[in-house]
C-alpha cells in the first residue's frame, strides 16, 4: 500500500511514466511498420492527439474518484500528481500542433484553416490548455487567489468537451473511440453530481 | 518486357526494404517479420492469386513518364483505405488476407447495355484483348498521394464490349459483399455494398481504367483484387475496388460516400485545389514515402490530367458539382 503511494508519488518514476507515450512510436519506425512509414507525420499527430485527449480526460477523472472513493489509498497520491497530468496533456497537445504544422504546411494553412469547425475547436480546447499550464505553478494561485485560480482551472471540463467534438469530427465516419474515452468521464461527472447534491440535502434536512 | 523503374526511388528511401530484397529473405524471417504488424500479412502464404490473365503486361509509354516517381511499392500495398476490411489504413493488408478468395472471380454486367451477362474476370481481361501497364498519379480526398503502376485494360473497351444503349448515361460499379469474410462489413450502419459510378462520357475517356494488377503482378487483396476501377484524376475513392457488378444505367447512382456524407464528397470527386474540404484544404498534397519533414507538394487541377479531361467539364460551376 505504501509502495504503491511512494511509486506514484516518486516525481521521477511518475515523469517517466507520463513520457512513455513519446517514445511509443520509435517502435513502429524502428520495426519498419510501412503502414506508419508510408505517411509518419499523420501517424505522429494523431498519436499525440490521442495521448494529449487521454491524459486531460484522465486528470478530470481524479477528482470525481475521490470524491466517490475517498478511502481509496492510491487516489490520495494521484490527486497530488495533477499538476503533473495536467501539464503533461498540455506538453502532447503543443507536440500534436506542431505535427498539424508539418501534416498541413505551416501557418498560413492553420490560419486559412480556422474557419473549419474542426480545426477551430481543436485550436480552442489549445488555447485553453495554454492558460491552464500557464497558471500551473504555485506562483500563479497565489497571485490569482484560490477561489479565482479554482474557477478558472475549471475551463479544463470545456478544453475536454471541446476536444471530445474536435475528435467527433476528425473521421469520415464517427470514431467509436470518443464513446469509450469521454463517457466514463462523463458518467464520473454525472455520479459526482447526483452524489454533491445528495449529500447536501441529508444535510440541510440534519441542520433543520 | 517488364518494366524497369528509374532505381533512384527504391534508394533514396533507406527505411524502405527493396522488394528484390524482401523476397529474397529466408522463411523464418517471414515468420519473424509476422509478429510486427502489417508488413508481415504481405508474406502470408495464402495470399491467393486474383485475376492472372495477360500477365506478365506491357508498359503503355503514353500513360508513364519520367517525371512520375513510383511509390515504394511496400506502401502502396499497406497504406490502404478498403473499409470493407476496417478504418484504419493498415487494417486492409492484415483483415484481407485471412482466407477472403478472390479468384476465382465473376462480374456481371447489366443495365441498358445490348451484351448483358455474366463474365469470369480471366475471360473478361481475354475479351478486351488483355492488358497494359500505366503508371498513374493517385490522389486521395485525404490529402495524400502516391504514383503507382496499375496493370489492366482501358474501361472503354469494356463499354465497347457491352454496347450500352442510347438511353445508358452512367455507369454503376457494385463492390463485393461478404460480411463472413470482410470484417469491415460487419458494421452495417455503413450501408453495403460500397457503389461508385461515373458518367458514361467520363467512364469512355481514354484514362478512365479497370485494373487487374499492379507493379506487373495480379493485385494483392488490400488494392482492390480482383479487378477495381482508376479514374486518377479524380479523388481516389471513386475508384471502386472488388467489383462484382457494373451496371449502365439513366440515372446517376449516389454513390457511398456522397451518401454518407454528402457535405464532404459529391459525385463528380474531381481533384480540386481550389475546393477545399470541409475539414483541410486540398491545395497541396502529402506524398506518401515523403517522410516527416520532406512531403508536400502542391495539388494540380484534375490531378495533372487536365488535358485528357477538362473538356467533359466545360461550363460546369466545379465549386458545386464538387
Amino acid at each position: 500500500m505504501n509502495f504503491v503511494t511512494r511509486l506514484i508519488r516518486s516525481e521521477i518514476i511518475f515523469y517517466s511514466l507520463l513520457s512513455l507515450p513519446a517514445l511509443w512510436p520509435l517502435y513502429p519506425f524502428f520495426t519498419g511498420n510501412y503502414t506508419v512509414l508510408a505517411d509518419p507525420t499523420k501517424y505522429l499527430l494523431h498519436h499525440f492527439g490521442f495521448w494529449a485527449c487521454l491524459l486531460l480526460v484522465t486528470v478530470l477523472s481524479f477528482t470525481p474518484l475521490k470524491v466517490l472513493f475517498p478511502k481509496l489509498f492510491f487516489l490520495t497520491a494521484l490527486n497530488s500528481q495533477r499538476r503533473a497530468v495536467g501539464v503533461a496533456s498540455f506538453v502532447y497537445a503543443c507536440i500534436h500542433l506542431g505535427f498539424q504544422f508539418l501534416h498541413e504546411s505551416g501557418w498560413p494553412t492553420l490560419v486559412h484553416d480556422l474557419r473549419k469547425p474542426f480545426i477551430l475547436i481543436g485550436v480552442l480546447a489549445f488555447l485553453i490548455l495554454t492558460l491552464l499550464a500557464a497558471t500551473s505553478f504555485n506562483a500563479a494561485v497565489r497571485w490569482l487567489g484560490a477561489r479565482t485560480w479554482k474557477s478558472m482551472h475549471r475551463f479544463a471540463y470545456l478544453a475536454a468537451f471541446l476536444v471530445a467534438i474536435h475528435q467527433a469530427l476528425g473521421r469520415k465516419i464517427f470514431p467509436k473511440q470518443v464513446i469509450w474515452i469521454f463517457l466514463p468521464l462523463l458518467i464520473l461527472e454525472i455520479v459526482r453530481l447526483i452524489y454533491r447534491y445528495k449529500k447536501k440535502t441529508v444535510s440541510a434536512v440534519v441542520l433543520s | 518486357m517488364n518494366l524497369k523503374f528509374n532505381k533512384n526511388w527504391q534508394l533514396s528511401e533507406s527505411l524502405v526494404t527493396p522488394e528484390k530484397e524482401y523476397r529474397s529473405r529466408t522463411r523464418r524471417d517471414f515468420i519473424k517479420t509476422l509478429g510486427f504488424g502489417a508488413a508481415g500479412a504481405l508474406l502470408l502464404p495464402n495470399q491467393s492469386s486474383a485475376a492472372t490473365e495477360g500477365f506478365p503486361s506491357k508498359l503503355n509509354p503514353n500513360y508513364s513518364g519520367k517525371e512520375l516517381k513510383v511509390t515504394p511499392f511496400n506502401y502502396v500495398t499497406s497504406y490502404n483505405n478498403f473499409y470493407e476490411f476496417g478504418m484504419d489504413k493498415g487494417d486492409p493488408v492484415t483483415n484481407s488476407n485471412q482466407g477472403w478468395k478472390t479468384d476465382p472471380w465473376t462480374v456481371e454486367i447489366r443495365g441498358l447495355a445490348r451484351n448483358t451477362g455474366k463474365f469470369d474476370v480471366n475471360a473478361l481481361v481475354r475479351k478486351v484483348g488483355g492488358i497494359e501497364q500505366r503508371v498513374y498519379r493517385h490522389r486521395c480526398v485525404e490529402a495524400w498521394s502516391m504514383v503507382i503502376p496499375w496493370d489492366g485494360f482501358q474501361l472503354s473497351k469494356l463499354i465497347a464490349l457491352a454496347e450500352p444503349t442510347a438511353d445508358a448515361k452512367y455507369i454503376t460499379f457494385t463492390s463485393f459483399e461478404d460480411s463472413k469474410n470482410a470484417v469491415g462489413q460487419q458494421d452495417s450502419n455503413f450501408g453495403w455494398p460500397y457503389i461508385e459510378g461515373l458518367r458514361l462520357d467520363e467512364a469512355q475517356n481514354e484514362l478512365a481504367f479497370m485494373a487487374t494488377g499492379v507493379f506487373g503482378k495480379p493485385l494483392p487483396n488490400q488494392n482492390g483484387a480482383p479487378l477495381r476501377l482508376v479514374t486518377p484524376w479524380k479523388y481516389g475513392f471513386k475508384g471502386a475496388k472488388s467489383i462484382v457488378l457494373i451496371e449502365f444505367t439513366q440515372e446517376a447512382p449516389l454513390n457511398t460516400w456522397q451518401r454518407i456524407r454528402s457535405e464532404e464528397y459529391g459525385f463528380y470527386a474531381n481533384v480540386n485545389p481550389k475546393v477545399d474540404h470541409p475539414r483541410w484544404s486540398q491545395g497541396s498534397e502529402r506524398v506518401i514515402g515523403g517522410g516527416v519533414f520532406n512531403g508536400r507538394q502542391s495539388t494540380l487541377m484534375f490531378n495533372g490530367y487536365e488535358r485528357q479531361v477538362a473538356s467533359l467539364y466545360k461550363g460546369m460551376d466545379l465549386k458545386r458539382y464538387y
